[in-house]
């Protein structure tokens, strides 16, 4: 098989999988994260998850808008050597959690993460104390570029609780997009159950 | 990246164009005629100097861009005019011309380069393919090539287009174009890597006529060897196996092969021109100093440590920039985790907290080591001295929250 024919067969194989994945309506109301959390819709989102390469088994990605309008990532517990994003070349490492990481490593690996995901710029700023139900948090935003340089914003929730690594991260496009979502990405956030 | 599918549209319909002008030396300020096969490339190149321009990646400096456009126009000479240099933050070793004098210098390049010789060869190297016109030959060599990358693309958007018509909403539409166009991507990256693919003898006389080019204009030839033996030394000094077993091709598209004969190639070159000439280093130095930080910092999201920890020795030859040197190479060993990383990380912050340019998170990450270790006063210590030197710091609050963990000093 040459190299055209092995493009060829990834292209192929890619399209077939693409056309297979579904994106799915979830309703407003409580949503759990496996048994882990649950937290509470304030109206109806798509999990768009299955359409985004790269993803971690892990990470749930709802949107309203389409992913490119807005994102709402959302993790289940991750433990050391699990990440946001996956990587699917040895050579080309992305954030992972590590054992007894500071707050400001939390902090970095949502920042990383996010730079994986082929944003440029990405600065994490203004951190402060938050609430992940029960358990302490820190909150904070984010501002990256996509590589066109569109202008984008974010907010994340970050905890570790018994040994995992909680992130609920919101990203959208700086102009209109993030302020309209955000007061329902607020109360989605003030809503984990833990 | 629609620019991309445009610039293989563009070029594949240029084919049956007029006759070519392979390896033949352009004038200053020529412009292709119409029609011709050159002109399909400088329309496509018009098109990526455009999206270089709003670019994210786009270094706006106007220093930096004005110091790095001298050095191009002081090799380039007669093609001065013809030239436009655009650098771009991207943490690989990278320098392109485009066929309509479009020059990108990835900042990977930049923090590489450890003076102005150096830098100037590189640019030498790429403006000898813009006089000889090599991107031609390179083309007629790949054209058949190019049209299957051209014939595969058009496939994949027919489909994707199909699949979205086929789709339950406009979202769900929306994400399989975007999906489709993520695999005219791989398509257009195999076609360019194979199009950027200049034949042996063209990197040869680009090497060859380089040198002579640089040395003209005044720099030590010398620099030619020192910088590829330095690629190829970091390439060897990566983390990873097969980045290790890649013999030097560190460059994004991998068209270099960076062989002991080339290398040996240029220190002859240099040899016959006669050492000496200017290697500029303290201008470069202070024109890269105010982005050292950023792009090491853009350097360790590569995450491949071995090699940052080679730049890092690289850059500190001189006993310049230590305190932000040795805070990278704490970084470095912090993030690459391995076993006794954590001690060599709090060694290196240590050492950056000696040198006046330290940054304050050297001593928040040098009092978080120490506090983990169970120093509590030399954590107290450091600490304090984050605070005290960023007083407004936005994670004060966490450094503070960490001494009141500590408890008080006995």
């Amino acid at each position: 098989m040459n190299a055209f024919q092995r493009i060829g067969a990834v292209v192929a194989l890619g399209l077939t999988l693409g056309a297979c994945a579904t994106i799915t309506p979830v309703p407003a109301g409580p949503m759990a994260v496996k048994n882990e959390y649950s937290v509470t819709l304030g109206r109806m989102w798509s999990d768009v998850s299955p359409i985004l390469v790269g993803r971690s088994k892990k990470v749930r990605v709802l949107s309203i808008d389409g992913p490119f309008l807005n994102r709402l990532y959302v993790t289940e517990g991750l433990v050391p050597g699990e990440g946001l994003v996956r990587s699917t070349v040895k050579e080309r490492p992305t954030p992972m959690i590590r054992s007894g990481m500071s707050a400001n490593e939390r902090m970095e690996f949502v920042a990383d993460s996010i730079a994986a995901m082929e944003y440029q710029r990405v600065e994490a700023s203004a951190p402060r104390p938050a609430k992940f139900g029960s358990a302490n948090a820190i909150r904070f935003d984010i501002e990256a570029k996509t590589p066109e340089g569109l202008d984008m914003k974010g907010t994340a929730l970050v905890a570790e609780a018994a040994g995992k690594v909680y992130v609920i991260l919101y990203l959208a496009p700086a102009e209109h997009y993030f302020a309209a979502t955000l007061g329902e990405v607020e109360s989605v956030m003030a809503s984990v159950s833990l | 990246m629609r620019t991309r599918i445009a610039l293989s549209l563009t070029a594949a319909l240029a084919i049956a164009a007029a006759p070519t002008a392979a390896g033949a030396q352009r004038l200053s300020g020529e412009r292709p005629s119409a029609g011709s096969v050159e002109e399909g490339f400088w329309t496509a190149s018009d098109k990526a100097e455009r999206a270089a321009r709003t670019s994210a990646e786009l270094n706006t400096d106007p220093a930096l861009n004005a110091y790095v456009r001298g050095v191009a126009c002081k090799v380039a000479v007669e093609y001065c005019g013809d030239v436009r240099v655009y650098v771009l933050d991207r943490p690989f070793f990278n320098a392109t011309m485009a066929p309509n004098g479009y020059t990108e210098v990835w900042s990977g390049l930049m923090l590489r380069a450890s003076n102005e010789a150096e830098l100037a060869f590189t640019l030498s190297h790429e403006v000898t393919h813009f006089e000889r016109n090599h991107f031609l030959e390179a083309w007629n060599a790949e054209k058949n090539r190019q049209n299957a990358m051209l014939a595969l693309s058009v496939g994949i958007a027919v489909l994707g287009a199909t699949a979205a018509v086929n789709s339950g909403s406009a979202e769900a539409a929306r994400s399989i174009m975007d999906a489709t166009g993520n695999l005219i991507d791989v398509v257009y990256l195999a076609g360019m890597t194979a199009f950027f693919r200049f034949s042996r003898e063209n990197e040869a006389e680009a090497d060859a006529l380089g040198v002579r080019r640089m040395a003209a204009a005044g720099y030590d030839p010398r620099a030619a060897a020192t910088i590829w033996t330095a690629v190829r030394d970091e390439t060897a000094s990566s983390q990873f196996e097969r980045t290790r077993k890649s013999e030097g091709r560190l460059n994004v598209f991998a068209t270099h092969p960076l062989t002991r004969d080339r290398i040996a190639s240029l220190e002859a070159r240099a040899a016959s021109l006669g050492a000496g000439g200017d290697d500029g280093r303290a201008r470069y130095r202070a024109a890269i100093r105010p982005h050292l930080s950023a792009w090491l910092r853009d350097d360790l999201r590569r995450r491949d440590y071995g090699q940052t920890l080679f730049l890092l020795n690289r850059l500190a030859v001189g006993g310049e920039d230590l305190g932000v040197l040795e805070f990278y190479r704490g970084e470095a060993f912090r993030l690459r985790r391995q076993d006794g990383d954590l001690h060599l990380a709090e060694e290196a912050y240590a050492a950056a907290s000696a040198w006046p340019d330290a940054p304050p998170q050297a001593f928040r990450e040098l009092g978080e080591l120490r506090r983990k270790r169970g120093d509590v006063a030399g954590a107290r210590v450091a600490f304090e001295t984050y605070l005290a030197r960023a007083p407004q710091a936005e994670d004060a609050w966490l450094v503070q929250d960490s001494l009141q963990s500590m408890g008080n000093p006995t």
